[in-house]
Parts: structure tokens; sequence; C-alpha cells
């Protein structure tokens, strides 16, 4: 697949200066019009509004960069030149600010290449139409954007949302991993461009071999959590349809109730349950015993342990409730033909309700799984501030998320936790993709239409 | 003769059946129950429990949480549903947009937009969120309720794949027959596929609601005025011996969330379309 990719960049990349001197040979004065300013061959083409809208962007964007744009980019290779000094009164750069401006800057660069290249070829588009039939004017273009153009209309805010609230932000940190941003050097120290938080990371010594432990942990923890709680769920969903099963609704709320609650106040609990002056520990000493510190320091299984039965007891009703929304989905019709043909109640379930549900929950068991690899919440709550020996600035049940979180929010380490979560990123990506791309209801999408 | 033959092997079923299900519901009910029992402890300290349970009750945790004006519980509460709420409308907007558009349409750059969809989720969360708070002190939106209820909605679309699932299963026939008697793509979705959606809306109101209401990164992040807490902050606020009242706090957010989803279980559960094309 990634070759065929390839070569059809390739071929288009050949076949680009042939394009482009047929698409030259038959444009008329609207394409070139536009290309000296954009909107005025949409002008002449009658488009008088898509024309004047065309226009103020350009008018807009220019403008942008004349007072502002130009000297963001700059800031963005340079990272600011004047350091901060209150005694001389220097206000100084600031460099992440600078950084942040630099990119929006590279954003609104793109947004204008864009608009122009569109702006050309709806020009020629309707030129070359104008001869044979009527063009569409605002109203008609408006029309189709809540028809045949809908896509446009109904992805434009939540992609400029995501593109805000999460393309940028990471777009952001990924930037932060080639500097030297954390530590000492913060605002009003000057940050700078570096490769150091990879090589310390790569070079062996102390943090390396912890990220090698924890990540095995962590791969173990997801996979581990994802498949026992999905049967669980989908066993418990199965369990609650049976026939023979009066009163599903009081049953099925006992799983609700847990999913209902908040998940940190069901943390928190078991927390207090699990600690040393907690119910648990109360009954072992009644009955003779000593206290057990279920999260110490020492005890890295017990706590892993709990820890995975903990997220099990919160994430197993959620998979439940919408294996059985999927169940009640399965065409009956299907079990009656079964039945009719004499299949047994396994050979049914094997057969039509393994796949439907398999079929329907795959993202849910890739959401879990990265959910899962990913799961911050558990051992912040359960384990607290615990450090192990062995390993830097983390503790034994430390996922790479809990990790990150103490070196990047906690002690300041920006660039090395972003260095790291890029490594992450790298991976678990990989790994999904991977999957998502093989799996059936990716590949099949009709199949139970 | 063949209804005899079986009847032992399906009382052993159903008897079967039974005993999972007390052993799952006290397994999911015990906790709760300790939580709610342990808000009306007299003394408030978890060191007095005898075994699970507390040993002298009464309702001093709920006075003391809505007189105390240090842990404010009342304002927390205010804010956390306020950032509920309006997370929870804009975030189901979103994300049923998007999932009925990349489900029903084939468009340029689809399927991009999807591995794209995919590959970014896979980035550990909270890695963007020194950035996200660089961005939301430029935007002048720190110590913003509204700030912090629009990021959650923002990142809400991420997740579409559940409804996409969902809408996937619709079967197209319902489509082509609206198409046939003349309605725009914007017509479909109002008035043929959100009918429908019920389950699937009610699912994506309720977790968009959920998140906020027991997030406690961003809010510690974002808010720093005290009296812009989220209840979730606060409640991590409490000391130890004040176990009694963080119950009664938690019960107090946990009743109205509980109350919510059972009255909704059944559109989460119900069927779909039932009936609606007829072959």
């Amino acid at each position: 697949m990634k070759n065929n990719v390839f070569r059809r960049t390739l071929g288009s990349i050949k076949k680009l200066p042939l394009r482009c001197k047929e698409f030259f040979k038959d444009s008329g004065r609207e394409t070139y019009a536009s290309m000296c300013f954009m909107g005025v061959g949409q002008m002449i083409n009658g488009q008088y509004v898509k024309g004047l809208l065309y226009m103020l962007a350009e008018i807009l964007l220019v403008a942008y960069f004349a007072l502002q744009g130009i000297s963001d980019i700059v800031g963005f290779f340079t990272l600011g030149t004047v350091k901060a000094d209150a005694w001389l009164g220097i206000e100084g750069d600031n460099s992440v600010i600078m950084l942040l401006m630099g990119i929006f800057a590279w954003i609104a660069l793109g947004f204008l290449v864009y608009l122009y290249f569109a702006n050309i070829k709806d020009a020629k588009k309707y030129a070359d139409m104008k001869a044979f039939k009527k063009i569409p004017g605002i109203k008609d273009d408006l029309a189709a954007l809540i028809n045949s153009k809908f896509y446009k209309f109904a992805l434009f805010l939540p992609l400029l949302g995501v593109l805000v609230f999460n393309v940028l932000p990471i777009v952001f940190m990924i930037l932060i991993a080639f500097t030297n941003y954390g530590g000492t050097i913060v605002p009003p120290e000057l940050v700078d461009w570096s490769l150091d938080s990879f090589r310390k990371l790569f070079a062996g010594g102390e943090l390396a071999q912890s990220f090698a432990r924890i990540l095995g942990w962590n791969l173990l923890w997801a996979f581990a959590s994802t498949f026992f709680n999905y049967f669980v769920g989908l066993g418990l969903a199965i369990l609650f349809n049976k026939k023979c099963v009066k009163g599903k609704a009081i049953w099925r709320s006992f799983p609700v109730l847990a999913y209902a609650i908040p998940g940190f106040i069901t943390l928190l609990a078991f927390k207090f349950m699990f600690s040393n002056g907690g119910p648990i520990n109360n009954m072992i000493v009644d009955n003779g015993g000593k206290i057990i510190d279920f999260f110490g320091i020492n005890s890295k299984w017990m706590a892993r342990g709990i820890g995975f039965f903990v997220n099990a007891w919160l994430s197993v009703p959620s998979i439940m409730l919408l294996a059985t929304g999927i169940l009640s989905n399965i065409n009956t019709d299907l079990y009656e033909a079964a039945r009719i043909d004499g299949a047994s109640g396994w050979v049914q379930f094997k057969s039509i309700t393994l796949p439907f549900v398999i079929f329907s929950t795959t993202p849910v068991l890739l959401n879990q799984f990265i959910g899962n690899f990913n799961n911050f919440g558990v051992f912040y709550f359960l384990r607290g501030d615990v450090l192990s020996d062995g390993y830097f600035l983390a503790s034994d049940t430390d996922l790479l998320i809990n990790w990150l979180y103490r070196m990047s929010i906690d002690k300041e380490y920006y660039s090395i936790g972003a260095a790291i979560s890029l490594v992450i990123f790298l991976i678990t990506s990989a790994l999904s993709l991977i999957v998502y791309v093989k799996s059936a209801s990716y590949k099949k999408e009709d199949t139970f239409r | 003769m063949k209804k005899l033959k079986l009847r032992p092997k399906r009382i052993a079923d159903t008897f079967l059946t039974y005993a999972l299900l007390l052993l799952v519901s006290v397994v999911f009910l015990f906790p709760c129950l300790w939580l709610v029992l342990s808000c009306f402890s007299a003394s408030g300290s978890i060191y007095s429990f005898n075994g699970f349970f507390p040993t002298e009750y009464s309702l001093n945790s709920f006075k003391s949480l809505f007189t105390d004006s240090f842990y404010n519980y009342w304002s927390w509460f205010k804010n956390t549903l306020l950032i509920a709420v309006v997370s929870s409308f804009l975030g189901t907007l979103l994300v049923v947009v998007t999932a009925f558009t990349i489900s029903t349409f084939q468009f340029k750059g689809r399927k991009a937009l999807m591995k794209g969809a995919l590959a970014l989720g896979m980035f550990p969360s909270f890695m963007g969120m020194t950035a996200v708070y660089l961005l939301m002190t430029q935007f002048n939106f720190i110590n913003s309720r509204i700030g912090l209820a629009l990021i959650y909605a923002c990142g809400a679309p991420m997740g579409y794949l559940v409804q996409k699932g969902f809408f996937d299963t619709i079967p197209k026939t319902i489509y082509d027959a609206a198409k046939i008697d003349g309605a725009s793509n914007l017509r479909i979705f109002c008035s043929v596929t959100l009918p429908l959606s019920k389950p699937i809306l009610v699912y994506t109101l309720l977790t968009q609601f959920a998140w906020p209401w027991s997030d406690y990164i961003l809010p510690k992040l974002l808010l720093k005025d005290r009296e812009l807490w989220t209840v979730a902050m606060g409640l991590m606020s409490l000391p130890d011996k004040e176990f009694a009242r963080f119950a009664a706090g938690s019960v107090f957010i946990g009743v109205p969330i509980v109350v919510l989803y059972f009255c909704l279980t059944k559109y989460m559960v119900n069927g779909l379309s039932a009936g609606a094309v007829k072959e």
C-alpha cells in the first residue's frame, strides 16, 4: 500500500509540467486575472459576492503578514534574540510565545496558499462553464452547501475545533521536543533548538533504562486490561440478555451504577479501602493478621493487580452497555432462520452474535486499548507519589503517562517529556493503524447494512 | 419427550445464571454501598470505622459540606454543572455531525481524515496541555469556565468512531428513499437520521457530560481561582481526616448523574430502526 502511494505521488510529479502546460494553454483572462489578484476572475465571471469575499480574504491576509506574520515566522527560527533584563528595563523575548505565534503564522501562510490555488481553479472552472450554461450565483453556492457539498458545511466547525485545541497543541509539543525548554531554561531565559532530550533518552543511563522498563509494563497492562475488560463486558451483556433472566433492568442497574459514578470518586474510594487504616486492613488486623501495605514501595505486583481489577470495575460496565445496545440491533430474523435450520445456542452465538458484535465494536476495542495505554487516573490516584528504586522519577506501577506527567508538569522537564511522548506516539499510532486498517469494520463498512 | 430431557439442563443453566448475576451485583454494589454509608459517619475519620462501616451515624458531614465557606462545595458544584452542560451540548453536536458525515458521504480526503484522527488520538492527551495552557493565556481564557467547556467540546469529535459505528448500521435504503422524495442532505440529517439516532444521541450527551463532570486534570491547570474550582478539584483538596465529607460530597454529585443514567438507560439499549424499511 505504501508503495502505491509513493508511485502515485511520483507519477503526479512527473506529469506536473505537462498539466501546467495544458492548464495555461486553455486558460482565459479570468484565470490570469485571478492569479494577479484573488477574486478578480470571479468578478469577470459575474460571481460578484464570491469575488468580493476572495478579495477581502487576500487583503486581510496580506495585511496580517505585513504587520505581524513575517516577523512571527522569523521569530519561529530564532526563538528570541533579546534576553530580558530587569535591571536595564529590557522586556526581552518570550521564546515560548514566539514559537506559538510562529506556528500560527505558518498556518496562515498555508491557508493563503490554499485559497490562492482554489481561487485560480475556481475562476477557470466557471470561465469554461460560462459558454455552455448559466453559472451559479451565491445563492446556488449556499444551497449546494446543505446538499451536494454538505460534508464541507458539516465538517467545518468540528475540524476547526480539533485543529485549534488538538492539532495545534500537539504540533507545539512536537516542536518542544526539539528544543531545550524545561528545567532551568524557561522564560525569561531564552530557549533554543536542540536535540539534547533525544540524546539523553537513547544514550543509556537511568533515563533510558526507566523508559524501557516502564514501556514494557505499559504494553502488558494495555493488552491485558483491554482484553479482560472487553470479554467480561461482552459476557455480562450476553448474560443479562438471556431469555431466562427475569427483571433484566434491575440486574443491569448494578453495573450501570458503577458506570455512572465519576471515576475519580471510585478511585479515591478504592484507595481509602486499601489504605493502611482502611477497612480491609482493619479486618486483617481484627483477625490477628498484620497490616498489609497494599500500595507501599515494596508491593509491586500487589499494587499492579489491584490497579488491574479496579480498572476492570470501572470500564467493564461501559463495554457491557455498548454491547447490549449492539446486541439489540441484530436482526432477529437471523436467529429465527438459524433456529429453523436447527442451529444450537452455541452455534448461533458463534456465527451470528460474535461476528456482529466484533464488527460493530472494533473501534471501541481500539479506543479501549488507547485509553488503557494512556490510563492516567488509576495509578495516579491509587499509588500517588511513591517513587521506586531503579527508576528515574517513577514508581514500578507508573505507566508512561504517569511518568510524563510527573516529568513535565511537576518537575518541568518539558522537552524530555515531549521527546518521550513523541516516541510513544510513534509506537502506538503505528500499532493501532495496522490493527485498524486490517480490521473488518474498516474494510467492509457495508457488510451488515 | 424432548422437552422432558431438556428440563434438568435448563434448570441448571438458570441456576448458574442467577448465581452469576448475584455475584456480579454484589461486586458492583458493595463499594457504592460502603461509600454511601460512610457519608453518614458521625466522627468523619476513616480510622474510627468498624471494619467497613461507621460506628455511629449522623448527618454532620452534609451540614459541614454546605456551610463551610473555606471548602465552598456549593460554588464548586455550580461551576461543574455549568461546564458540563455547555460542553455536553456543544460536544454532542460536533461529534454527531462529524460521525454522520464521515459515515454517510464519500468525499475526497475521507480516509485520510479517518487515519489522521486515529493517529491524533494516540497522542497522550495531556502532552498538549502545556500548549493548551499557553494558548489559553493568549486568548485570555485562564480562569474562564466557558473556555474550559470549549476545550472539552472541541475534543469531542476525536472520539467520533463510536457514533460512526452506529450510523454505519442505519440501512442506506432509508436515505435513498428520502432522496427520492427530494430531501436535501441537511434535511435528511435533521429529519431522518436524528430521530433514528436517539440511543446514540443520549449515549453521546451522557458521555460528554460525564467527562467534564469528573475530570480533574484540565480544571487543575486552567482554573486558578478557588472560587472557580470544580467539585473534582475541591474533593481532592479535602484532607484525609475528612473522609466522611469526601464521601458526602461524592454522593451528592454522584446521585444526580446516577439518576440521569438510570432514567436514560432504556435509550442506550433500545433497538433502532426495527421495521423502518420493509424489503
